[in-house]
């Protein structure tokens, strides 16, 4: 190995193995010439080969640092694959801890029967002319009837009901509980009945001999997700079947496989997986399918018994991802044929389905969220395009966490707010803006060419809690034991302002999480 | 050796008297000559007898009757109201000026509302339902007129915006920061009295007794910063070991004892659970998983599980054992 010093070109007057192992020797540094010979080399082939001894090998007489790397000390069983994520979503729906509030209501035929009296009353007083049907506000008092009439079941409003065994057994199957909601804190899972939610309930009762097409939007926090809920375990206790989407980005956020469906133009993809949870979801939470049966005859990849239950059916598409899709039409087709109860389909984070999917085209073009054949089948029916043949609704609630923008989406719900409140000027599109989709447009019911005839979705914006509902759930945390203070005007005026004038989530936020 | 002579030490015989706080200006000699006016005064104040003097005003007069008669008597450190000396005076109400004539007689026709407790009490219901809250709402006098009432005097000491939190709860907020983050660590503490507030209740055990005064253990999750204090409280050490170096002769450390207060207790109690919280395992996964392991050992030593309970041990000990070092002086006898 014959290599010169960059710098003076002397050869260097030490073997080279020697070179290498003698960063430590003193004898290096009386050449200075030659010292850079140890570190720096003019090309790869001047390298030294590693020849001699290495760099941690002992030598005679020399003491170098040792540092023996430790295991890190293994302690218990590690945890099992998927454990971890389980544990992350699980759902705790009850606190021992927790102490029993005496005297409350449970959301029972009973009291949506009261809700349905009262739809009653209201007719009967409509028909002699105190009353006016309006449009999503529901019910509007003329000037002029009288207070404290057709109140029926609205006693209960600013109250927190308790769901029964078999509903939160349901509404545990189809989702409907989410992580970030406080059921961990109480002895037992209750709703606030909100003024919202009892004109939702009769618009539902109402739905049961037409069709309901409801969007329910509002700011973050103020109960949107729930008001979902509390629709879903309505119709759970009506006797409805409930199909829902849990999490919408779930559908289009590309994590599940998918396969285009033959014969369709423009080519529709489904999600076998997806579709067969999905069924095993429809099974469990609604147990009145295994008491009907088929009635119709269906083309199926597979055979199947011409007398089997729709449970059944639903438990078959469960368990081959492959025969899914097919078994759902199928499945559906059994809902829509006649005599059968009314269907509610709500799905929750609505502007997940408003935009392109994250799913590719084999031209490597983003698919639009409207051209997966679950999403198209729910905004067939949100739009208005196809019917509920024996009643029911189609609700889907917007989200504002986590959630694309969807420029369309908000400006058509914005318009619609602004006609339900009779507002003279409706907000126009912006002309310059290029991001505007006419599929979500007319999946709303709106816009000029394709609109449907069923008219606009309806729109139900929630706001805040009144003071009467927020002193309520307050109440019903103190009688928990989980609030522990007095709760009086001040205090309940005081954290409702301090909530945005009444964002029910900052008002939890701020009595029960943040500051205890 | 002749014995030590200290001049102070004399003074300590010395009885001490305690002095009266204001002193007397007046000299207690009584003066001959009570007054002596300037040559050029034109009234000099000559000394009157016992009854030249003329009557005082109105409240004197007063004073004097009722001393006479045997009567509650005005204060005269006070000045009196001109609407006192009319109450008394009804020639002079007659005379007073019409602003004062107005006035008596606004006040009469106010008295009746204002005067009656069940009124104020009436009127303060009737505005909690006009304020949209209930007709059995508290009502205190001070609500009528106010939409909230005025509040309590004094104020409660930490009603300072900064101090929103219980003490304890800021204290170990502080303590589980990291990297300045306090909208972290206020999350992981909500997150913390939250897992006590669910968890089971915890089951003591005798051996390592808690605080005195300690609630009942299934007491103590709907409570949960009762909980967070007895698990500190109950860990704190009540002393640290300060080594004192040289001071035991040939180099090596004396050990002393030194008391500590109260937030110093609770910190070392903190440091303690942490460093137990830090070697712990996570079991799931997600953000809280600190603040999960961090509710766990507060369980665990409330229910005598945790190591935290044999470092506090060793500190007493070692206390016990350097108590005789406690008169060690840095510098030597003085």
């Amino acid at each position: 190995m014959a290599t010169n010093c960059i710098r003076c070109l002397a050869r260097p007057s030490l073997p080279p193995s020697f070179l290498v192992n003698a960063s430590s020797s003193l004898r290096i540094q009386s050449l200075p010439s030659t010292a850079s010979m140890g570190k720096r080399y003019a090309s790869k082939l001047n390298r030294p080969t590693t020849n001699g001894p290495r760099k941690n090998e002992k030598v005679k007489g020399q003491k170098t640092l040792r540092i023996k790397k430790k295991p890190p000390p293994k302690t218990g069983k590690p945890p099992q694959p998927g454990e971890r994520k389980a544990m992350r979503k699980r759902i705790v729906l009850s606190n021992t801890n927790a102490l029993e509030v005496p005297g409350m209501r449970e959301l029972d035929k009973g009291l949506v029967g009261e809700w349905e009296m009262g739809i009653r009353d209201a007719r009967r007083q409509a028909e002699e002319g105190h009353w006016v049907l309006e449009g999503a506000l529901g019910m509007v008092a003329k000037e002029g009837a009288k207070e404290g009439e057709a109140k029926n079941g609205e006693g209960v409003i600013g109250q927190v009901v308790a769901l029964q065994g078999q509903t939160v057994d349901s509404l545990r199957a189809v989702e409907a509980f989410k992580t970030t909601q406080g059921w961990g804190f109480f002895r037992r899972p209750g709703l606030l009945i909100r003024e919202e939610s009892v004109m939702l309930s009769r618009k539902l009762i109402q739905a049961e001999q037409g069709n309901l097409r409801l969007v329910i939007d509002g700011e973050r926090g103020t109960g949107k997700s729930l008001l979902l809920l509390h629709a879903m375990a309505t119709a759970f206790v009506r006797g409805w079947i409930v199909i829902n989407i849990p999490e919408a980005q779930e559908v289009t956020n590309a994590m599940n496989d998918y396969a285009p469906l033959p014969n369709t133009n423009p080519t529709l993809f489904t999600q076998p997986t997806y579709t067969a949870t999905l069924l095993s979801r429809i099974n469990k939470a609604n147990p009145i399918l295994a008491d009907m049966e088929i009635s119709l005859t269906h083309s199926l990849p597979i055979p199947i018994q011409s007398n089997i239950s729709l449970s059944r059916l639903c438990e078959l598409g469960a368990r081959d991802p492959d025969v899914a899709w097919p078994i759902f039409q199928a499945f559906w087709a059994e809902l829509m044929a006649e005599g059968m109860p009314p269907v509610l389909l709500s799905l929750d984070g609505l502007s997940n389905i408003m935009r392109e999917s994250m799913y590719l085209a084999p031209d490597t073009s983003k698919v639009h969220a409207h051209d997966l054949a679950l999403i198209d089948h729910f905004v067939n029916y949100l739009s208005g395009k196809r019917r509920l043949e024996n009643g029911g609704a189609v609700l889907a609630a917007a989200s504002r966490s986590h959630a694309p923008t969807s420029k369309s989406m908000e400006l058509v719900l914005k318009q619609l707010v602004e006609l339900q409140k009779g507002e003279e000027e409706i907000t126009e599109k912006d002309p310059f803006e290029k991001s505007y989709d006419d599929r979500v447009e007319w999946a709303l019911g709106v816009g000029s060419e394709k609109a449907t005839k069923a008219g606009p979705v309806e729109v139900l914006k929630l706001k805040g809690l009144s003071k009467k509902e927020a002193r309520g759930l307050m109440e019903y945390w103190a009688k928990s034991g989980v609030l522990r203070k007095k709760v009086d005007e001040k205090e309940v005026a005081e954290k409702w302002a301090l909530a945005g004038n009444g964002v029910v989530a900052e008002i939890e936020r701020g009595a029960l999480r943040m500051r205890i | 050796m002749p014995p030590r002579l200290n001049i102070f030490g004399v003074s300590r015989s010395l009885a001490i008297r305690p002095r009266p706080s204001i002193a007397s200006h007046q000299s207690r000699i009584l003066p001959v000559v009570s007054q002596r006016g300037f040559a050029d005064e034109k009234d000099p104040n000559l000394s009157k007898g016992p009854n030249e003097a003329g009557l005082g005003h109105v409240s004197e007069e007063a004073a004097d009757l009722g001393r006479v008669m045997g009567e509650t008597q005005p204060d005269l450190g006070q000045g009196t109201p001109v609407q006192d000396i009319l109450k008394r005076d009804e020639e002079g109400r007659d005379k007073a000026p019409a602003v004062i004539k107005e006035e008596i007689d606004s006040i009469k026709a106010d008295a009746a509302e204002s005067t009656s407790f069940a009124n104020l009490l009436a009127l303060g219901q009737i505005e909690n339902i006009a304020t949209g809250g209930h007709g059995t709402d508290p009502v205190n006098v001070d609500t009528v007129g106010h939409k909230y009432g005025l509040p309590e005097l004094p104020l409660p000491k930490n009603s300072n915006l900064k101090y929103r939190y219980d003490p304890i709860v800021s204290q170990v907020t502080n303590l589980l920061m990291k990297d300045g983050k306090l909208g972290v660590a206020q999350r992981n503490m909500s997150f913390i009295l939250n897992h006590l507030r669910t968890a089971p209740p915890p089951v003591p055990n005798p051996a390592r007794p808690l605080v005195p005064g300690s609630p009942a253990p299934n007491h103590l999750p709907l409570d949960p910063i009762g909980y967070l204090t007895v698990a500190i409280d109950s860990v704190a050490p009540l002393l640290r070991i300060r080594s004192q170096r040289g001071a035991a002769g040939g180099g090596a450390a004396l050990q002393i004892p030194v008391p500590l207060g109260l937030r110093q207790r609770r910190r070392q109690a903190v440091q303690w659970i942490l460093d137990a919280a830090n070697k712990k395992k996570s079991r799931g996964s997600g953000r809280n998983q600190f603040a999960l392991r961090f509710a766990d050992e507060l369980i665990n030593v409330v229910e005598g599980k945790s190591s935290v309970w044999e470092k506090r041990q060793v500190v007493h000990k070692t206390g016990t054992s350097a108590r005789a070092n406690l008169s060690y002086r840095p510098g030597g006898r003085r």
